[in-house]
């Protein structure tokens, strides 16, 4: 199956490319590590380097904001061809509302998704929690859906810390973030934050310093987590990339559940801008 | 050889607790970190490699340089210089020549480098020999050995019903003289080192690669984090920035501190005007290995990689340096 899907992408790849439809293609290619790591394909020669297997789990997404701004002055930024995971796709949508990229630059390589394992060779976390077998959007759809059951209660991780009393609760997410290096993986790889000057590093330090004391941490993760709200697309790469493991996805998922309960907005679900992100027209606000 | 068991041994560290700040590997909810221990009881014994070099205890992550004090037209500064003795305990030797590596420059240039002086000469370091070479790890590549009692001052070697007890240095046998123990024949077990070598090479097989293909193909999936420098135990750039911490009673507090930086971060080369002569992935992961492999030993001596492999296995998109090294060798 992976095999067929694979050479379904290369044939792709190869043609958009020799066609000059594209002029790049970002998927994936083979790693002694991991399984699989995102790569960028330029010549039609080189498609052959692109893979597929249960190990592809970037969100090749994020890439595209390196893909904005043409390379050479005068010219159009680059047109890129992008695999993409069911997950992933959200962000594309998410992207096109936020007009971060044009939609005619863009080709989707849809794929349909069985979850991805770790490298140890269980399931995905995130996986276990997803019905989503189809991109929401794609150009192109490689890959059989597969059937699968419906996933159990997608929030019960998050019932557990809820269930915590305020002060409780708190001493938890301190301990958390306590161990956090402020490395900012969690921000760079994530294709909803894509500030030119985060808030977090500003040289004036309006909200938090350079420092490594727990309230700094605790301001960026609080902060950051409310800057994705109704925009998180759920990929969890925030979480997989985090080299002190914070489970970052509760706070994501927390926000992700309240912007649905009460605007009924699934970000990225259909290209629309976000509920709390909405603009004001002569009729006042939408809601 | 001296022989102590693994109560001696605790007894001993709670006994180190009275003058000095301990410092040894701790799990913290299932991460290997080197922190500040209270007791001998939270410290592992058994552990691989930590998931974080011990740089932070020399190069804190953030440390208070210079405190002042505004009230009216009155201001004054104070130097904060703090007076404390420390010893790591359980150190891996990789983490000891990482150390030694950051030497080269914040203490063998003139003028060393105050803060960190500080902290290096009052600082013991009490190694544990690795049993074996974990996974990404490559330190018998780059000069190291998972025994190697290099730059340590003291190192344990764990044996059949406790821990050989070999002092490297002079500050390492008075430091151990308090450690009961027997003298013993031992023969120190061999480390497994079955790690496929990696190739070092010299800064002049370096410099006609600058612009290769090989940046681009490795750098154009670098996510620009600071991970792989965070971990790092030779990577030691910093920058130094002002905040204020609050008035109080009529008195506007200011802190002067230094704080870890990363070249692989966006931000690190923006000059004054906005200008960034780095401003892509790929010139800046390059920047990193050229750090390591080129300018660092042209400039100070010692490579900037202790092939302790934690990048290798922490970086989120496989950017694994012995597979640069493999390149840079085979790179015609």
């Amino acid at each position: 199956m992976n095999e067929s899907i694979a050479a379904e992408i290369r044939d792709k790849a190869r043609e958009l490319l020799e066609s000059e439809q594209v002029d790049c293609v970002i998927g994936y290619e083979a790693s002694a590590n991991n399984g699989a790591r995102p790569v960028f394909i330029y010549d039609s020669a080189d498609v052959d380097r692109l893979v597929w297997n249960e190990h592809c789990v970037h969100n090749l997404v994020t890439y595209l904001h390196d893909k904005k701004k043409s390379q050479k002055r005068g010219e159009d930024p680059p047109r890129v061809a992008v695999v993409t995971k069911p997950c992933d796709s959200r962000a594309v949508n998410v992207l096109l509302a936020e007009q971060q990229i044009a939609r005619e630059r863009v080709f989707v390589i849809g794929v349909a998704c069985e979850g991805m394992k770790e490298a140890g060779g269980e399931s995905q976390e995130r996986c276990n929690r997803c019905a989503d077998r189809v991109p929401v959007i794609y150009d192109v759809l490689i890959g059989n859906p597969p059937i699968v059951d419906p996933p159990p209660e997608a929030y019960a991780d998050l019932a557990e810390v809820e269930a915590l009393p305020p002060n409780e609760r708190l001493a938890f997410w301190l301990r958390q973030f306590d161990r956090c290096i402020r490395c900012y993986a969690c921000r760079q790889v994530c294709p909803g934050c894509y500030c030119t000057t985060c808030m977090f590093e500003r040289d004036d330090g309006l909200w938090i310093d350079a420092g490594i004391e727990l309230e700094q941490k605790h301001m960026f993760h609080l902060g950051r987590a409310l800057h994705l709200a109704g925009r998180c697309v759920e990929c969890n790469e925030c979480e997989r990339v985090c080299p002190m493991d914070l489970p970052l996805s509760l706070l994501n998922r927390m926000l992700a559940r309240e912007v649905e309960t009460l605007f009924g907005h699934r970000a990225g679900q259909e290209e629309e801008l976000s509920p709390l992100l909405f603009e004001l027209g002569e009729e006042g606000s939408p809601l | 050889m001296k022989f102590t068991t693994l109560d001696q041994l605790k007894v001993w560290l709670d006994g180190l607790t009275d003058k000095y700040d301990l410092v040894a590997p701790r799990d913290v909810d299932g991460k290997v970190l080197y922190r500040a221990i209270g007791s001998a009881d939270e410290i592992l014994f058994d552990y691989e490699r930590p998931d974080l070099s011990a740089k932070d205890f020399f190069l804190p992550a953030t440390e208070v340089l210079l405190r002042v004090e505004q009230q009216g037209s009155q201001v004054t500064q104070e130097e904060v210089l703090l007076d404390r003795k420390q010893v790591i305990f359980g150190l891996r030797p990789c983490d000891a020549h990482g150390a030694a590596a950051i030497d080269a420059l914040f203490l063998h240039q003139d003028p060393a480098d105050a803060y960190y002086r500080h902290h290096r000469e009052r600082t013991t370091l009490v190694g544990l020999a690795c049993p074996q070479m974990w996974g990404g790890c490559f330190c018998t590549s780059v000069g190291g050995a998972p025994d190697d009692t290099t730059h340590l001052d003291v190192l344990l070697h764990e044996v059949e019903g406790g821990y050989a007890v070999e002092a490297v240095t002079e500050k390492g046998t008075l430091l151990v003289e308090s450690l009961a123990s027997e003298e013993r024949e031992i023969e120190l077990p061999e480390p497994v080192s079955d790690a496929d070598e990696v190739p070092v090479t010299s800064p002049e097989k370096w410099k006609p690669l600058f612009e290769e293909k090989i940046w681009m193909r490795h750098g154009e999936r670098c996510l620009s984090c600071r991970i792989c420098t965070y971990v790092c135990p030779t990577c030691r750039c910093f920058d130094v920035v002002d905040r204020a911490t609050g008035i109080r009673d009529g008195v506007t507090h200011i802190e002067r501190i230094r704080v870890w930086d990363a070249c692989t971060s966006p931000n690190y080369r923006r000059a004054a005007g906005g200008h960034n002569s780095r401003p892509t992935k790929p010139v800046r992961l390059r920047n990193r290995f050229y750090c390591k492999f080129c300018y660092y030993p042209e400039d100070f001596g010692p490579l900037g990689c202790v092939g302790c492999g934690r990048c290798v296995v922490s970086c989120p998109v496989d950017i694994d340096i012995r597979e640069i090294m493999q390149d840079v060798a085979k790179a015609k």
